[in-house]
């Protein structure tokens, strides 16, 4: 990376950036710290911003009205902090464009896995690569063809296209309403129940134990994460 | 008894009358005196009822044919003295009927009228209440006064053994839910029996309703209790939630940053960090002890530990506690010469601390909060004072319940616990805490102990 990638913090909590400010630093990245969503608006309106880690919890706005509000005009990556026990808050971010949530307490690790997930995703999803590779997983988009550990899968069609949608954001975390609008069209009539069954049919294609999933991860309550070389 | 004194008197008017007819027929010469008797008889009919008019009848007869030609002698006289006879006869009876029945009407009226008299005070002293026991209690009262006998109100259905001669018993039946039966003797020879019989029916109902209505009452009553306390709950589990997960969270990520770039940090980012995590750890931990002080308080089992101690001290290191970091935020005044306080010092500490806590949070922009130590006829005083925004006049008081949070103050981190602990504190100590506008702007809360008798 030629030059450090600019995290935009979206916390009004001081005691919050007093660690964040340095880890993140330490981690290589320049921090741009905004205490309102207004003050973040304006500062993403008229500089360069790489990802925003956003927490729900503002003096001024839900947090939840400023994902919309970035993403008519920025696909800038959107890391929501959020309490573990709120589910829906979380699912309710993601589908608004977030594109991933850690929860509230969180250890530097898994924060900065979570950030380096999201900035390669987006270089990805910049570069249109024909293929996802983890170092079990392969995922050829151009051929439609998986392999695990060199051992070509055949998958259905369905179970492909899970695979595909979780592959494209690997690493970020995908709700069920998302993973039904890319794998059976927006206006399917189908309910989380049904991803739970394709995604135990691909579980027990591809995981080594289905019932302790190394590679697909359930999100308690929010949707499936296909795990990639970022995570800790 | 009443009803022989009402024939007494009917033979008393007749005697009465027949002084007049006898003084009358004296003075004028005359023999016509049939209508001197016939309004004896109509008296007494009208106002003693139909038997005493009859024996007026006879009576006023028997004068009349003993008075009239020739006078002082049984005779039944002339033709003519006949036919006035026979009219006399006739028109006592009539008389008699009519001013009887007129005289029943006038009773039966009057009984209803105090049936439904006392049919609508029932109503409404049922409907006043929602004591279910005292509803029924006073039903059997009512029925029994209404049934002039006794009667039972019954939660089951009654014994055999009540289902005696002449007992009557109803269901207390309304909104097809049954609360038991209710039973009165049979008002035999009331004056209006099957309008009782009725009445009573009413009665029960109408006691029926009043019961299916306190027991609504009574479960809108327990649904709204619980609806609080899941309000109370959930505003303590966010609060809480909230409250321990943010200094947890900095924690966490301050010594997981700190392990993971300890190498890279220069020694006063190390430093700060440290920092970071003990006033975090010191913030959970006071707030953790509060959260016990308050279920300690709720439990009523908070132990008092009640000596004297000197108040200045106390909150000199209370302040210094909740300032650290922050000396400049804090300034404490003392009145010299003061006495000792009386009171637990560390309960004491708790209930000052949270107050000095929310001016730190709420006000520090106005200024630094100042504490003044004093004392006011034999207390002591401890004032804490900012220069903040200050709390509407209207929730001066409310800022002492669990949960309140003051306007402007939603975003602000805070469970709304700790003055509502220092209240408790304080009163379990027979100290109070109070809160009012400050001259100048700002709040001042004041906190206040006896002292110790030296």
């Amino acid at each position: 990376m030629s030059e450090p990638a600019i995290i935009m913090l979206v916390d009004d909590e001081p005691q919050i950036a007093r660690w964040l400010n340095p880890a993140l630093r330490a981690a290589g990245y320049q921090v741009d710290h905004a205490e309102t969503g207004t003050a973040a608006l304006a500062r993403l309106a008229d500089s360069r911003c790489d990802l925003v880690l956003l927490d729900l919890g503002l003096p001024d706005m839900d947090g939840k009205d400023l994902i919309p509000r970035i993403r008519e005009w920025s696909e800038t990556p959107i890391i929501v902090i959020s309490a573990r026990d709120q589910e829906a808050e979380k699912v309710a971010a993601l589908d608004l464009g977030a594109d991933d949530f850690v929860n509230k307490p969180v250890g530097v690790d898994e924060l900065l896995a979570r950030i380096r997930a999201a900035l390669r995703n987006r270089a990805r999803r910049v570069a249109q690569q024909p293929a996802f590779r983890s170092a079990d997983l392969e995922v050829n988009f151009a051929a439609r063809r998986v392999s695990v550990e060199g051992v070509e899968i055949k998958l259905t069609p369905r179970e492909y296209d899970l695979l595909r949608v979780l592959a494209r954001q690997a690493g970020m975390v995908l709700t069920h309403a998302q993973i039904i609008g890319a794998v059976w069209g927006s206006d399917a009539n189908v309910e989380a129940q049904h991803v739970r069954v394709l995604m135990a049919q691909l579980r027990n294609k591809l995981e080594a134990d289905p019932s302790n999933p190394r590679l697909l991860l359930t999100e308690t309550g929010v949707g499936y994460r296909l795990k990639s070389d970022d995570d800790a | 008894m009443r009803n022989l004194m009402r024939y007494v008197g009917a033979l008393a008017i007749v005697a009465g009358a027949s002084i007049i007819a006898d003084v009358f027929s004296r003075m004028t010469g005359t023999s016509r005196l049939t209508s001197i008797f016939l309004s004896s008889v109509l008296l007494a009919a009208f106002y003693l009822g139909t038997g005493p008019g009859y024996l007026a009848a006879i009576g006023a007869l028997l004068t009349h044919l003993y008075l009239v030609d020739p006078p002082y002698k049984f005779s039944l006289g002339s033709v003519d003295e006949m036919n006035a006879l026979l009219l006399f006869l006739a028109a006592s009876v009539l008389t008699n009927l009519l001013a009887g029945r007129v005289r029943e009407e006038r009773r039966q009226s009057r009984a209803r009228a105090e049936m439904n008299a006392a049919l609508l005070e029932a109503a409404r002293e049922l409907s006043a209440t929602a004591d279910e026991g005292f509803i029924r209690e006073r039903l059997a009262e009512r029925l029994e006064r209404l049934a002039g006998g006794p009667a039972v109100v019954r939660e089951a259905a009654a014994t055999d053994a009540e289902i005696g001669e002449g007992w009557r018993f109803r269901a207390l039946v309304a909104g097809g839910a049954t609360f038991g039966v209710a039973g009165w003797r049979s008002p035999k020879g009331h004056a209006l029996e099957r309008e009782a019989q009725a009445a009573l029916e009413l009665l029960t109902d109408t006691g029926a309703a009043a019961i299916a209505r306190a027991r609504l009452d009574a479960a809108k009553a327990e649904a709204e209790a619980r609806a609080r306390t899941e309000d109370l709950r959930n505003a303590l589990l966010s609060s809480v939630s909230h409250d321990l997960r943010t200094p947890l969270a900095t924690i966490l990520g301050s010594a997981t940053t700190l392990k993971r770039f300890s190498d890279t940090f220069d020694a006063e980012t190390r430093r700060d960090l440290a920092t970071t995590i003990e006033e975090e750890a010191s913030r959970l931990d006071a707030f953790v002890s509060n959260l016990l002080q308050m279920t300690r308080l709720q439990a009523g089992v908070s132990p008092l530990n009640r000596i004297a101690f000197g108040a200045p001290e106390a909150v000199r290191t209370t302040v210094e506690r909740r300032t650290r970091g922050r000396p400049d935020s804090c300034q404490v005044r003392v009145e010299p010469g003061l006495p000792e306080a009386m009171g637990d010092p560390a309960l004491f500490e708790q209930a000052l601390g949270n107050v000095v806590d929310n001016a730190l949070r709420y006000a520090s922009c106005g200024g630094p909060v100042e504490v003044a130590v004093g004392r006011r006829g034999g207390r002591l005083v401890v004032a804490v004072n900012d220069r903040g925004p200050g709390v509407a006049e209207g929730d001066l008081e409310r800022i002492f319940e669990r949960f309140f949070r003051a306007a402007g103050s939603e975003r602000m981190s805070g469970t709304g616990l700790g003055l509502a602990i220092s209240r408790g504190l304080m009163e379990g100590m027979d100290g109070t805490v109070t809160a009012r506008p400050r001259d100048g702007g700002g709040l001042s809360v004041e906190l206040v102990l006896p002292a110790a008798t030296a």
